[in-house]
């Protein structure tokens, strides 16, 4: 019974173990940062649905919302909320279009701050967010997953963002999921479906 | 004439200092024999209850928009947090009705105006348990008066179905801060505005089925 018992908590161990992530080797991580980065450099389009949850630990759920996303290179990018509610925020030409369930306003975005959310989201997803100067950077990889955890650099960022983790299917150059992890332990979770890359999307996709 | 003038004069500053004086009424209320003691606002009250509601504030002609998130952690605190749609937090706090926890706050928010309007708004909105000093009765409603330092709340509670429906923050002499619930069942406001009546503030929220 003894022995039993020990098999069980051992098999049981290696099943943690399996799910683990295992740091990435200097080779792996080359080989996984240029497949990245060629995908990225081919995207001129991406269109994508997604699912957010909004994990608060003192909260019984997280918050679910969902909508879709069109992004057009180098920097037209459309993020639309649909359940529970409309929402969507546009970023063409250094101009922030939001459309508030029907209230519209627009905010000049040439300031430093917009190219950086733009960056972060666009960088996002499609996963080139390799920005040594910005984030430190380290690779790891599960059976499903290869995650690039960016950690912030500067000090206001910190305040804001304690990790974005990028998650990227193994099969998959493109990132499938996003976590921003706040200070506090509290995260966003993004997850991506039916992306589609290098269709044609109409203009009237990024006007709310 | 110089008299008569002054007369008048003198009589319109009487009657303008007192209509001013005037303490704040309900119209057309009457006093009733005092039999509840406590009034219960049941819309923030069930621990088990995620409060998710999507929030527009209209602030001095500025328009913001989040999540607003309230949850009741034990018998006495609230927590209350406000984030963008994409879920970053704005502000986050604990709110009872002796104590308050700032847990963040965005630096840009940062301002005593703004966290002490804010607090005050929370507290009132979140408070379960109301002792009562006085209820009145309309035509369609029943009136529970509270004393709360040196203001005066009163919850609006219809007669037709006995849901609150308004709750005012009253001076002495006027109205304060006016909030209005809608509600389908009575335990849950799926709607709730609240109009501050000497800045301009409005906070709108609508329940996010989660």
């Amino acid at each position: 019974m003894k022995t039993n018992l020990f098999f069980l908590i051992l098999s049981l161990f290696s099943l943690v173990g399996l799910a683990q992530e295992q740091k990435m080797s200097t080779s792996e991580i080359n080989g996984f940062k240029a497949t990245v980065e060629k995908e990225t450099k081919s995207i001129k389009t991406l269109k994508t649905d997604f699912i957010q949850y909004k994990h608060m630990d003192f909260l019984s759920k997280d918050i679910e919302t969902s909508g879709k996303m069109a992004f057009k290179a180098p920097n037209i990018l459309n993020w639309q909320y649909t359940k529970p509610y409309q929402y969507s925020i546009i970023f063409k030409n250094n101009k922030i279009y939001i459309n508030d369930q029907g209230n519209k306003s627009t905010v000049d975005a040439k300031s430093k701050m917009f190219e950086k959310i733009n960056k972060l989201i666009v960088g996002s997803v499609s996963g080139n967010m390799f920005d040594d100067k910005e984030f430190s950077i380290s690779y790891f990889k599960t059976k499903e997953f290869y995650i690039a955890k960016l950690a912030p650099k500067t000090t206001t960022v910190k305040k804001y963002i304690k990790e974005v983790d990028l998650y990227f299917p193994i099969n998959d150059a493109t990132v499938s999921q996003v976590k921003l992890i706040e200070p506090s332990g509290d995260f966003t979770k993004i997850v991506f479906k039916n992306k589609q890359i290098n269709v044609k999307i109409d203009e009237s996709a990024f006007t709310n | 004439m110089l008299k008569l003038t002054n007369r008048l004069l003198l009589i319109s500053l009487i009657v303008v200092f007192f209509f001013s004086c005037k303490s704040y009424e309900i119209s057309n209320a009457v006093k009733k024999e005092n039999t509840v003691r406590e009034f219960k606002n049941p819309y923030f009250s069930n621990p088990e209850t995620d409060y998710v509601y999507k929030a527009h504030i209209e602030v001095y002609g500025n328009d913001v928009g989040g999540i607003f998130v309230a949850k009741r952690i034990n018998d006495s605190i609230h927590r209350v947090v406000f984030t963008t749609e994409f879920g970053n937090k704005l502000l986050d706090f604990e709110v009872s009705e002796k104590d308050f926890k700032v847990n963040y706050i965005l630096d840009e928010l940062n301002r005593k105006m703004i966290v002490n309007t804010l607090r005050d708004d929370f507290r009132l909105l979140l408070k379960v348990n109301h002792q009562v000093s006085e209820t009145s009765e309309s035509k369609d409603f029943e009136i529970h008066k509270s004393n709360h330092k040196k203001r005066f709340n009163y919850f609006f509670v219809d007669k037709n179905n006995s849901q609150l429906v308004r709750l005012v923050n009253a001076s002495k002499s006027k109205e304060k801060v006016v909030f209005e619930f809608e509600s389908k069942n009575s335990i849950f406001a799926e709607i709730i505005k609240i109009n501050h009546q000497n800045i301009k503030l409005k906070i709108v929220l609508n329940q996010i089925n989660n």
